[in-house]
């Protein structure tokens, strides 16, 4: 009898076990409690003010605060370290972080918005209409003196307001895309350099001839900014400035109503790929992050970037000896626009289910306007939104940084429309996934670059429906 | 107080009962089936026929227009197809390998058992993210494979670039796995017992004659047991896909659970996708059921009923 009491006990402790399992995660976060309270008054003078008022209402409070981001090893390495800081700091607060490729963040940030359990402190770029409701507007913060915008000029405020003029969060920082080259090489194959208002008929002659020349790739592949590139920029490109967009400006429609107009960019894209000059699909797989991008390995001469990726990769390249440069994106004519724009790269939100939304604006609030803390970030995420750190990163900025401010600097002067839409529709994925694929289609021959323009006009618009 | 005692009794009898210990250990498993399996399994039921989706959250009934779409959308077209060309090529040459090298490792040697825990390794590791970059890594343009091919003075061939090809090291990476049949299949060839093959090689059959007329026909429900789980397993192979290919070059390569799952996560249309999985599976009854029916003609029954 009495063995098999204790089998039931022991089978029963098991299940106890088994269920107890998934949620010892969590508890990690109390153990530092004890000695906190003296230190956090300590750290509560020195840190600027915006964490003292944080401090003061929660300063006999463990707060754990759980924050994600997607990015390079790079931005994983400095970001972790500014976590350390903020942690010694503030005693009270612990940060539980995470960090993803963009692909593998936005599934989990899906199925955390499915559970309700939503980072506290999230990152988000230009594609978050979905996720909208789970934002917590910082104005309440903005009031109350938690979180500091007083040296963050309202133009780049509003690059992180809904259309009502909620701040939706603080920008990581502002940024815009180019390419990037080898200097080197088109020298060495006798291509004259990009200028400012070089086009796409110059770059696919150029990445032909280098291809011509070394054997390797002309140009990369632009990945998943293939759509931006050929659909959003390349069509902002048609006409007069601002007078064609991909989507309309209030995400009800399509900007454009001539399916071929797209056209012209897959036919190149798809020649370039044939030619050997830009990398087939497969090849395109072997890029998994822009540090192993083929620019940097040296099998390209050019590839597609968003601004703040360029230092990293200018720095890698360095110490081979190779100097990268940046040139804008190509327009379709030389006088024609641009199609290029600032924007904010992405920002820092505070989630609805968080349940320290103080603690966790308190911080955004840090980490966009403290100097030391930016002294770390470097302006990886795109170019500081506050003033004074833009200035203290700019006088000690190294060689591929100052390249990426003096870019932006440049693009500004270009004449931009008046309003810009750096938002997307719900759906865009599925249209950029078939985008991709139908330029391989024509690429295999299957479809021609027409069938493929209006298959693209076709899936893009049937988003509004 | 005496109905207490008569609580406690009640209890103490449950807790003594034979069966209670049963329940018990099975419990974490019950337990577990209800709520990873069966609720999910019904409310995808459900879900196939609402718009759900991840960010919105919200299901609005939708009918049978999931199901209708799916005769619309090409890339699912596709993705069926290469996914009954991926099981029909991976299973059958799983299984003729692995009970080829389960053949060869029934000879009576010390280095057996040693050789069977070696071939069974890549089962372990099978589903593994790991694995599939290794095998990402062999098969790119400047991995072994191709290294391997230029010392010998060939072309290096463009396994994932080219949309006839992209699929073969996906099949390849499938038969490598061929591990856990491989033991069945030698536990099989155990049984079979060796009276039979004395008697026909004093009538003067050949190894292969032996092969054919005796292995095979004893060895013929086993055979009927792993191609059924081999094929169910291969339907749903996923991690390949997904880690190596990402379903390009032209979706060549988009397995059906990548598709499923692209919707579902990716392009946030769960009603979709759960759709997509309900069809899935009347196509793998169907297969399974054609596997069982046919199986009476080649699969041979001791007891002879």
């Amino acid at each position: 009898m009495k063995k098999k009491l204790l089998a039931v006990l022991l089978a029963a402790v098991m299940i106890v076990g088994t269920a107890g399992c998934g949620s010892d995660s969590g508890d990690g976060s109390s153990q530092a409690g004890s000695t906190d309270e003296s230190t956090s008054e300590a750290a509560g003078t020195e840190s600027s003010q915006e964490d003292s008022a944080a401090n003061e209402s929660t300063a006999d409070e463990q707060i754990t605060l759980r924050m994600a981001w997607w990015g390079s090893q790079t931005r994983h390495d400095i970001t972790v370290e500014v976590i350390g800081m903020y942690e010694k700091e503030n005693p009270n607060v612990k940060i539980e972080y995470e960090f993803f490729s963009f692909d593998d963040y936005f599934t989990k940030l899906k199925t955390l918005v499915a559970s309700d359990q939503v980072w506290d402190i999230f990152q988000l770029g230009g594609n978050f209409p979905m996720y909208v409701d789970k934002i917590h507007y910082l104005d309440e913060f903005i009031e109350s003196g938690v979180v500091d915008t007083s040296d963050i000029a309202d133009a780049y405020l509003q690059i992180t307001q809904d259309a009502d003029g909620n701040q939706m969060g603080l920008s990581n920082g502002l940024n815009t895309y180019g390419i990037a080259y080898d200097v080197d090489m088109f020298t060495e194959a006798g291509v004259a350099l990009p200028t400012e208002t070089w086009t796409w008929d110059d770059y696919y002659n150029a990445a032909i001839r280098i291809h011509e020349y070394y054997g390797h790739y002309g140009s990369s592949g632009f990945t998943s900014s293939e759509f931006i590139a050929g659909c959003s920029t390349y069509i902002g490109q048609y006409g007069k400035i601002g007078e064609y967009t991909f989507f309309n400006i209030d995400l009800t429609g399509m900007g454009f109503d001539d399916a071929s107009m797209l056209e012209p960019y897959i036919q190149m894209r798809a020649d370039l790929i044939n030619a050997g000059a830009s990398p087939d699909s497969g090849a395109e797989a072997e890029i998994t992050n822009i540090e192993n991008d083929f620019l940097v390995t040296g099998e390209a001469a050019m590839t597609w970037v968003a601004v703040n990726q360029f230092p990293t990769i200018y720095d890698i390249c360095q110490e081979e000896g190779r100097t990268l440069a940046l040139a804008p994106l190509p327009r379709i004519t030389e006088n024609g626009p641009s199609g290029a724009a600032i924007q904010s790269s992405q920002m820092l939100c505070v989630s609805q289910d968080s349940e320290h939304k103080e603690a966790a604006a308190a911080f955004i609030s840090w980490f966009q306007n403290s100097t030391e803390c930016n002294d770390v970030l470097q302006g990886e995420r795109g170019i500081p939104v506050n003033g004074t750190v833009r200035d203290s990163l700019k006088a000690s900025a190294t060689e591929g940084k100052q390249i990426m401010y003096d870019f932006v600097d440049l693009v500004g002067t270009f004449e931009a429309p008046e309003k810009i839409n750096v938002l997307s529709p719900d759906g865009q994925d599925e249209v950029v996934d078939k985008y991709r694929n139908y330029i391989q289609q024509v690429v295999y021959g299957e479809i021609t670059a027409a069938v493929a323009a209006e298959k693209t006009y076709a899936d893009a618009a049937a988003i509004f429906e | 107080m005496k109905e207490k005692s008569g609580t406690t009794s009640g209890f103490r009898k449950f807790l003594y009962n034979d069966n209670t210990v049963g329940y018990v250990f099975a419990a974490p498993f019950i337990i577990g089936f209800i709520c990873f399996s069966l609720i999910p399994i019904l409310t995808s039921f459900y879900y196939a026929f609402t718009d759900y989706s991840l960010g919105t959250k919200t299901a609005e009934f939708v009918g049978l227009k999931n199901f209708l779409k799916l005769f619309q959308d090409e890339v699912f077209h596709k993705s069926l197809w290469i996914t009954l060309k991926y099981v029909f090529l991976s299973v059958p040459l799983k299984l003729i390998f692995a009970l080829l090298v389960a053949f060869l490792l029934t000879r009576k040697s010390k280095m057996v058992t040693l050789y069977r825990s070696l071939y069974y390794v890549p089962s372990l590791v099978g589903g593994s993210v790991a694995v599939a970059l290794v095998w990402k890594q062999l098969f790119a343009r400047k991995g072994l494979f191709n290294t391997v091919l230029d010392g010998l003075g060939l072309n290096g061939i463009n396994w994932f670039g080219d949309q006839g090809l992209a699929l073969i090291p996906l099949i390849l990476m499938s038969v490598w796995q061929f591990g856990s049949s491989m033991i069945i299949f030698a536990a099989g060839l155990k049984e079979i017992p060796g009276t039979y093959y004395e008697a026909a090689r004093i009538d003067g059959a050949n190894g292969f004659q032996m092969f054919r007329k005796i292995t095979l026909p004893c060895l013929s429900p086993i055979i009927l047991y792993n191609l059924v789980m081999q094929t169910i397993s291969a339907f749903m192979a996923f991690t390949q896909a997904s880690i190596i290919t990402q379903g390009g070059p032209n979706n060549s390569t988009m397995l059906y659970a990548l598709y499923v799952y692209n919707q579902a996560f990716k392009y946030n249309d769960m009603g979709y996708a759960s759709a997509m999985s309900w069809f899935m599976l009347v196509v793998m009854c169907g297969i399974t059921a054609i596997i069982f029916k046919t199986s009476k003609l080649w699969v041979f029954s001791e007891s002879g009923d």
